[in-house]
């Protein structure tokens, strides 16, 4: 019971719900603003992400006379419900060691698509055609990219499980301590090819330029989020923002999570400012400075480099 | 591969260039087309602007009384023709380009001048009072005449005191001959 | 509760901009508003965005043609409440250099209920920017919010 509650108050507070969603929308308007600076722009108020979901929430909502009532709806509250849930999983270093500590990483794998599925969904219940064509582009998407993590995930997971000798280890909680006693896996020269590509990877799964096409605005009309607007938009866009945690704290967990001392507050910001420097480099420089792909770019450049890069990780990994 | 980041890493160093407006002062450039005015000591109702407006946006109504020149500002493209055409240069477009304006106020967009018309000094008709540039531009090389009173003269008289000064005929009065004369 | 959700979201006005038949002037200078770093019009919270459902200020550029009348009438109806029109450049406001054409509909504000305008063939940026300006003071006007 009491771990029932616990598990219920780490999804709602810390590191999911609440804690997550500051962070993130912190992040965002960060990411903002160093995108506007680097275009010699003044940009967004920090404040901006809140503001644009307050204003989401005072708009009416409109829902189509041909939609799919119930999964119109259901959909955005799936895609922020997995995240919420999916947030309780990361670890945070020194902090919070995650929410079970056994196979945890499969159940993240599982989780992390949740947003990108929740999207398609609403994109067929919307019943419009440019959101059809938004939801062809981003299962194209999702097939691509997910390819890639899966090859990451079990290059750390066997890394790890071939030295502690259990096979693959599937434990975060393993994994990070098995990093704090050996070093972090982003030096290992092994995994260097998985951090690269899991950093190619993060572009993709937040659809920010150049692979920001399934929700191409001056093509498809926002795609899969053309007929959301008001409260259900926010929904999104809270999912999406807690995404982006999800995905940088992973990345921060597998890769780079070492601690600075055994203080707590200290280990959380450190925590933060890693998964900050993390979206400076993959996130916010590139979508600073790119246009955006075709779809079949797109998905063959996944297929070549971030999958090959993994790809080479794992074999390594399998051989040394 | 390296070239997008020096240039991401200059504009960082550089600074924003964005211009503070409107939170704060902005420039015109000397160029710029704004607002159409209109100078009502110039105008003579002479309707070429009307002709060449290419979005006829301007009108002009005589009466006998006077003539009313109304430009609408919501219709006019700011292409200056009418800057150019106008022969006295009553028209002339200045660098106000705020032009934001609510619903309400739309039909207050307009530039209008009321122009009246004075008895003429010589008949009494209802005459222009014509600018007192041109006047002095007529009447370059003339130091005997006095502008003041010319310009109150309905072009009829005009002519016939201009007649009576170049022949130095003495009776302003009498038109036939001095007709004949030229 | 509501009021302060209210005061909050003027300040994050999401643009839309519709062409009923522009010659592309206007267009061009709301994408200069919008792209070019002097003008930068994310400073105020804006975004353009793709999807009238998303918008809150609609731009609405050109001389109302026929063939775009309805058009324009069904997309201004897809754009969820609260929301201001604003008619920039003088095509939409009075026809402009098109008045009396043979193919135009109406002047815009006879068929939707405009609430700012932008005169100018094309306007400056800056007077684009002065009427999304504008445009935040009728919205918080729409809401109920006294101006402060």
């Amino acid at each position: 019971m009491l771990d029932t509650i616990l598990a219920i108050l780490h999804m709602c507070i810390f590191p999911g719900g609440v804690f997550a969603l500051a962070v993130a929308l912190f992040f965002k308007a960060l990411d903002r603003r160093i995108a506007a600076r680097v275009q010699r722009r003044v940009g967004p108020p920090l404040i901006q992400p809140v503001l644009d979901i307050a204003k989401l929430l005072t708009k009416e909502t409109l829902i189509p006379r041909t939609a799919h009532r119930a999964a119109f709806i259901m959909a955005p509250v799936l895609a922020f419900t997995g995240m919420a849930v999916c947030a309780a999983f990361i670890p945070v270093p020194g902090v919070y060691s995650g929410l079970t500590n056994m196979g945890d990483l499969l159940v993240i794998l599982y989780l992390l698509p949740i947003p990108a599925i929740a999207l398609m969904l609403g994109a067929a219940a919307s019943s419009n055609t440019f959101s059809s064509v938004g939801f062809s582009r981003e299962m194209l998407m999702t097939l691509a990219y997910e390819l890639p993590l899966i090859m990451i995930l079990l290059a750390v997971a066997m890394l790890v499980g071939k030295e502690t000798g259990v096979g693959a280890e599937f434990s975060l909680a393993n994994i990070l301590s098995y990093q704090a006693a050996n070093g972090s896996l982003g030096f290992h020269p092994v995994m260097l090819p998985a951090f690269v590509a899991y950093m190619i990877f993060l572009p993709g799964t937040m659809g920010v330029a150049p692979f920001d096409i399934p929700e191409a605005e001056q093509e498809v009309l926002e795609g899969p989020l053309l007929e959301y607007g008001g409260p259900l938009l926010a929904l999104y866009q809270i999912g999406s923002a807690l995404k982006t945690f999800v995905v940088l704290g992973l990345g921060v967990a597998l890769f780079f999570p070492g601690t600075l001392c055994d203080f707590w507050p200290v280990n959380l910001v450190w925590f933060v400012v890693k998964c900050f420097l993390l979206m400076l480099v993959t996130l916010t420089v590139v979508k600073a400075a790119t246009g955006r792909f075709r779809i079949d770019q797109a998905f063959w450049f996944y297929i070549k480099f971030p999958a090959v890069l993994a790809l080479i990780s794992l074999v390594l990994v399998w051989w040394l | 591969m390296a070239g997008f980041l020096k240039v991401l890493l200059r504009n960082v160093l550089q600074g924003p260039s964005t211009d503070p407006y409107p939170l704060g002062p902005t420039f015109s450039p000397d160029s710029i087309r704004g607002k159409v005015v209109v100078d009502p000591t110039m105008c003579i109702g002479c309707g070429m602007c009307v002709h060449v407006c290419t979005a006829g946006a301007i009108n002009i109504q005589h009466n006998e009384n006077g003539h009313v020149i109304t430009i609408y500002r919501n219709s006019c493209c700011l292409c200056a023709n009418c800057h150019l055409y106008c022969p006295t240069g009553a028209i002339t477009l200045t660098d106000d380009w705020h032009s934001a304006h609510e619903q309400a106020v739309k039909y207050q967009q307009i530039e209008q001048q009321h122009i009246d018309y004075e008895p003429c000094l010589g008949c009494g008709t209802p005459v222009r009072v014509m600018p007192l540039a041109l006047v002095s531009k007529l009447y370059a090389g003339k130091p005997d005449v006095d502008p003041e009173h010319v310009r109150h003269l309905c072009p009829r008289c005009r002519q016939m005191e201009d007649a009576v000064r170049t022949y130095n005929l003495q009776h302003p009065e009498a038109p036939a001959s001095g007709n004949d004369e030229a | 509760m509501s009021n302060l959700l209210n005061k909050l979201s003027v300040r994050s006005p999401w643009l839309f901009r519709i062409n009923a038949g522009s010659c592309n002037g206007c267009d061009v200078e709301l994408a200069t508003t919008a792209l070019i770093p002097r003008f930068d019009v994310e400073r105020f919270g804006c975004r353009y965005c793709g999807s009238p459902r998303h918008a809150d200020v609609v731009l609405i550029t050109g001389p109302v043609t026929l063939k775009m009348r309805d058009k324009v009438l069904k997309l201004w109806d897809e754009i969820p409440n609260p929301k201001v029109t604003v008619a920039v450049g003088i095509c939409p406001i009075s026809g402009g250099v098109f008045r009396d054409s043979y193919s135009l509909a109406e002047p815009l504000d006879h068929l939707i209920p405009v609430d700012v305008n932008v005169p100018g063939c094309p306007p400056r940026p800056q007077a684009i920017l002065e009427g999304v300006v504008l445009a935040k003071k009728i919205w918080m006007r729409k809401l109920g919010i006294e101006e402060g």
